[in-house]
């Protein structure tokens, strides 16, 4: 049989420039996704993504067609279409900067707990996170919704960017699990 | 063994994070070519921006210097005002001043051109044959011009490799680097 090649998060942590906060960022946001989906029986759900890749999608869709049109019908004849679609692509945009300024809110990661029964609404789990320029302090936040009840709760935590790589800016792993785990047993344990 | 970390950032994502780092390159340039669609339609010209490339125009304008056009059919063309025009079997639109006009009482107009710094007209430039300019030539009128900014472009052009290398180096990073 064939030697596994891809290597879990766990066994082959990323390494990052450790003064590169975007990759710092990402690299705890993917092992906090990571955690969330390998330590529970959580399923992931694109949900949020897929609606951001729906309106780039359009968008970039209504500036190809302003591109192919005014190749076929140059210029003057095409003004009225351009028109439409430069109109339409920045109220596009607006719409984008819209849904991740108020939909998505830092959201990386949505998983759900599904129901085992199939008949409650899944619990829905959000891990938000925010890491400021030229900060270490990257601020993490998981909420819950159940399902059944419809009401939310949720926990933040304020951790410390150098806790999480060692100097060769390999992520530790480990750390980052005690944290999430701590971060979620703090969400379930709370009284609504 | 070539440790290539920046790449590691990218092998983390998944189809769809991949798919959006694509959408958002061609957003980057979605954006350039739709504010340059709506400049178009705003000032009426099908080039709103030109580079003067010449010495022609001097001491008006300078080569590198950035034109702002428009191009409103209610405008009519006047002697001594600065046209841009096309002509047939060349590429490139030509910046000159209007010498001589003929309007017809329906409004249909010819007239001549000539570079500042010229010692002649344009005749000779113009297509085989053609004697005046119409409308249906020109490309817009200046309205306002910002010298030197447009030497980045006269180089990008004269030396056309750099200018793929240029394009070529931010097209990689901005689809190898997660936002």
């Amino acid at each position: 049989m064939a030697e596994k090649v891809i290597a879990t998060m766990e066994e082959n942590p990323p390494k990052v420039n450790k003064w590169d906060g975007n990759a710092l960022k990402n690299a705890l946001d993917d092992a906090v996704k990571d955690v969330l989906l390998s330590r529970f029986s959580y399923v992931e759900s694109h949900r949020l993504l897929d609606g951001r890749l729906l309106i780039s999608s359009i968008a970039v869709g209504f500036s190809l067609f302003a591109l192919l049109w005014d190749w076929l019908y140059p210029f003057p004849q095409s003004r009225m279409v351009m028109c439409v679609c430069v109109v339409a692509y920045f109220i596009m945009m607006g719409v984008l900067t819209w849904y991740t300024t108020y939909l998505e809110r830092g959201i990386f990661c949505t998983a759900l707990n599904k129901d085992v029964a199939g008949i409650d609404p899944d619990d829905v789990w959000n891990a938000s996170s925010s890491l400021k320029r030229f900060d270490n302090k990257y601020h993490l936040c998981l909420s819950q919704k159940t399902g059944k009840t419809g009401k939310a709760k949720e926990a933040r935590t304020v951790l410390t960017v150098e806790n999480f790589f060692d100097e060769t800016g390999r992520l530790l792993y480990g750390s980052v699990v005690k944290e999430v785990l701590r971060l979620h047993s703090d969400v379930e344990h709370k009284k609504n | 063994m070539l440790q290539l970390h920046f790449l590691d950032d990218l092998r983390r994502m998944n189809i769809r994070q991949l798919f959006y780092q694509v959408l958002n390159f061609a957003m980057i340039v979605s954006s350039a070519l739709m504010i340059w669609k709506g400049l178009m339609v705003v000032t009426g010209s099908e080039s709103p921006i030109v580079v003067v490339l010449s010495g022609s125009m001097e001491p008006a304008f300078h080569r590198g210097d950035l034109l702002f056009l428009t191009n409103y059919d209610h405008e009519p063309i006047r002697a001594g005002e600065i046209v841009v025009f096309k002509v047939e079997g060349r590429d490139i639109p030509i910046v000159h001043r209007v010498l001589k006009v003929h309007e017809k009482e329906d409004g249909t107009v010819k007239f001549l051109t000539k570079g500042d710094n010229n010692n002649v007209d344009d005749r000779g430039l113009y297509a085989n044959g053609q004697a005046w300019l119409s409308r249906k030539d020109v490309v817009g009128r200046a309205r306002g011009f910002v010298p030197y900014i447009g030497i980045v472009t006269i180089i990008m052009n004269d030396y056309p490799k750099f200018k793929y290398a240029v394009l070529a180096g931010l097209g990689v990073f901005v689809l190898i680097h997660r936002e």
